[in-house]
């Protein structure tokens, strides 16, 4: 396995938290929903999803148990937001350091001060078709959920592209009156969008914690949760743009430990910046200015179309 | 006009005592020392730097019956809040066990005459309120270059770092000039996961998978919460490879030989806090506080772990016959803190063995 493809694998494998995080913010967003609590959710998703593995031993559970808890935060988070018209900048800041303090209490009174590691890895469903020079592993030698995460992303694009729910999820954001004029419960929409989202984002928080790294610990995403933000809507809240950009953050990422390893003596603050950098070039590069759904981050008030 | 000038007078005196007894009371001992509390960046958990410094304190405070409170998550920004809150409670002393708190510490220290001990700061030392110690562990690094460049296969061996402070640097520069004493063909693989990328599991576990797809068979990792990303990397990599492909893991500061990772943790540069923390209570009590206390191969403050893999006695003789030369001194490891001179040095090595 030489460095390149170990590094082509590697970035492809730390683009599937960001982009299932990501696109559940973006499934939020086209809906009207800001949440900002990301960081949270994955938090809580990563531990539920590492106690689950711990407990029955399978990844499926494991997943499955950082779905339902991100799903049941964006339930709270939805409900709060539209029902109660509470503010989504308090109630994302709220969740972000919340998130950080409950799941960090949580996982202390259940491991102390130990920090266990999952014994065995995630298997790699097609490891006998990575033979291939330079992209064989990063196409084939992954674990069996990078594919899943693939999947649910691209499913993710076509239903919020091309479905009538995508649709309706874009004009709750862009013009919650056509969808109340439509008979269709903005508040509704929105919960549920909020539901499925934060559940993308919970299994983000999953996959960071049980198939790429093997562990949870306290403050384990450090920082994913807001890049997936800023991704969300740079990405034009487009999932399928969004796991592009994911990947490219992912490979800007590991470009800066190859450099390290090679003759070339650049400042490690100068590589930390460089995903950053590269990704507002990339914008730039695009040529099309971010545009945010009209109603993003406002409550929306049947009696008022001032949304 | 005598009643204004008794009030004069008992405005004097009032302003003058409390700074008489302050000027009295800085120098002077404490009877006893009933409580003192350690304020930590991350979690108590990390076993590491901050799980270690706190179990040290505990340890001490159990042994001599003293109070101890651990402020863990303090995070690296303005601790202030954090030690008003401690000054408030009446603490004894107060122990800021990270270097990122080397200048809000000394200060507070001034301004509300609360002793303090900070680290990597020996220029804060002030009689009776600050004192510092420093985790000189360049020593014990360099008798890890000694066996990792003896047990090494592939003949390339790398170091793993969340970020380059003074600690870190000292034993990236320690371990390579042991490797390069003791092989000068070993090749060694420098990488920065990030600028304080203390707790970057993640990317402390992509980095160590690169540096073994460019040949290392051991990754010295000093990483704190990271360290847990490079050994997952490890495990994962040996969960697939044949019995000659093993890569074996060298830690820092904490030991972890009784937990999941002790099945490829080659050895470990152990940090021990218990002679620092004792030593800053004694001088408290004594009235001799305000010291710089240095925790190096001598006083065991700093030492190697025994290897929990197999090692042949030939090797762990070379690496005992090294531990001798250094404290007799006839080895010089180079000390070096500051990111810029490290690299110039690595270069340097590297150019040598060109």
């Amino acid at each position: 396995m030489s460095v390149l493809e170990t590094l082509l694998m590697a970035a492809v494998l730390s683009a599937v938290p960001l982009m299932l995080a990501a696109t559940g913010e973006a499934i939020g967003q086209r809906s009207g929903l800001l949440n900002l609590g990301v960081e949270g959710v994955m938090l809580a998703g990563g531990l539920a999803a590492f106690v689950a593995v711990d407990l029955s031993s399978s990844f499926v559970v494991g997943l499955g148990a950082g779905a339902c808890a991100g799903a049941s935060i964006g339930l709270g988070f939805g409900v709060l937001a539209t029902r109660f018209a509470a503010s989504q900048i308090v109630l994302g800041l709220g969740l972000a350091l919340g998130g950080a303090g409950l799941t960090g209490f949580l996982f202390r009174e259940r491991y102390g001060l130990t920090q266990p590691l999952l014994a065995q890895g995630m298997e790699r469903p097609f490891d006998g078709a990575a033979d291939i020079p330079v992209v064989g592993l990063m196409l084939f030698g992954q674990k069996w959920f990078v594919y899943i995460a693939v999947c649910l992303v691209v499913l993710a694009g076509y239903l919020v592209r091309r479905s009538r729910a995508g649709l309706v999820l874009r004009a709750a954001g862009d013009s919650p009156f056509a969808v109340e004029a439509a008979g269709i419960d903005v508040s509704t929409v929105r919960i549920l969008a909020a539901m499925s989202g934060q559940a993308l984002a919970g299994l983000g928080g999953a996959a960071l914690a049980i198939v790429e790294v093997g562990f949870f610990a306290p403050g384990l995403t450090v920082g994913i949760g807001f890049i997936a933000i800023a991704l969300a809507m740079i990405g034009r809240q487009d999932p399928w743009l969004i796991a592009i950009l994911a990947l490219v953050f992912g490979l800007l990422r590991g470009a800066g430990t190859a450099i390290q390893l090679t003759d070339l003596r650049i400042q490690t603050e100068l590589l930390d910046v460089m995903p950053y950098a590269g990704m507002l070039l990339l914008v730039v590069a695009l040529g099309r200015r971010v545009r945010l759904p009209a109603t993003l981050g406002l409550a929306y008030h049947r009696e008022s179309r001032g949304a | 006009m005598w009643i204004g000038t008794t009030i004069r007078l008992a405005m004097l005196l009032g302003l003058l005592l409390p700074a008489t007894w302050w000027s009295a009371a800085a120098g002077s001992a404490q009877e006893s020392v009933d409580s003192v509390a350690i304020v930590i960046p991350a979690s108590r958990s990390n076993q590491g730097w901050d799980q270690q410094g706190a179990d040290s304190l505990e340890a001490v405070g159990e042994a001599r019956g003293i109070d101890i409170e651990v402020v863990e998550n303090a995070g690296y920004e303005d601790i202030t809040p954090i030690l008003l809150d401690l000054a408030a409670d009446g603490v004894d002393l107060i122990i800021c066990h990270a270097s990122g708190y080397q200048t809000v510490c000394p200060e507070f220290a001034q301004r509300e005459g609360v002793p303090m001990v900070v680290t990597e700061n020996p220029d804060a030392v002030v009689e009776g309120l600050v004192s510092d110690y420093e985790t000189q562990a360049h020593q014990v690094a360099y008798l890890a270059g000694v066996l990792a460049a003896l047990e090494t296969r592939t003949g390339t061996v790398a170091v793993v770092v969340s970020g380059e402070p003074p600690t870190w640097n000292y034993m990236t520069a320690g371990f390579v000039q042991g490797v390069h004493d003791t092989d000068p063909e070993v090749e060694v693989l420098y990488n920065v996961i990030g600028e304080a990328a203390y707790d970057d599991a993640p990317n402390a576990r992509r980095v160590t998978e690169t540096v073994i797809a460019a040949g290392a068979d051991i990754v010295f990792g000093m990483g704190d919460g990271a360290s847990f990303g490079m050994i997952q990397a490890i495990r994962e990599h040996n969960a697939d490879a044949g019995a000659d492909e093993q890569v074996r893991f060298i830690d820092v500061i904490g030991d972890k030989s009784d937990s999941d990772a002790a099945d490829l943790l080659l050895t470990s540069v152990l940090f021990d806090y218990t002679g620092a923390w004792n030593q800053f209570i004694d001088d408290l009590e004594a009235g001799s506080f305000g010291t710089v206390y240095t925790m190096d191969l001598e006083n065991e403050g700093v030492r190697l772990l025994e290897p929990q893999i197999e090692v042949d006695d030939a090797t762990m003789a070379k690496v005992e016959e090294a531990r001798q030369a250094l404290l007799v001194g006839d080895i010089d490891v180079p000390e070096i803190a500051d990111a810029d001179e490290l690299a110039a040095f690595l270069e340097s090595l590297e150019e040598g063995a060109e």
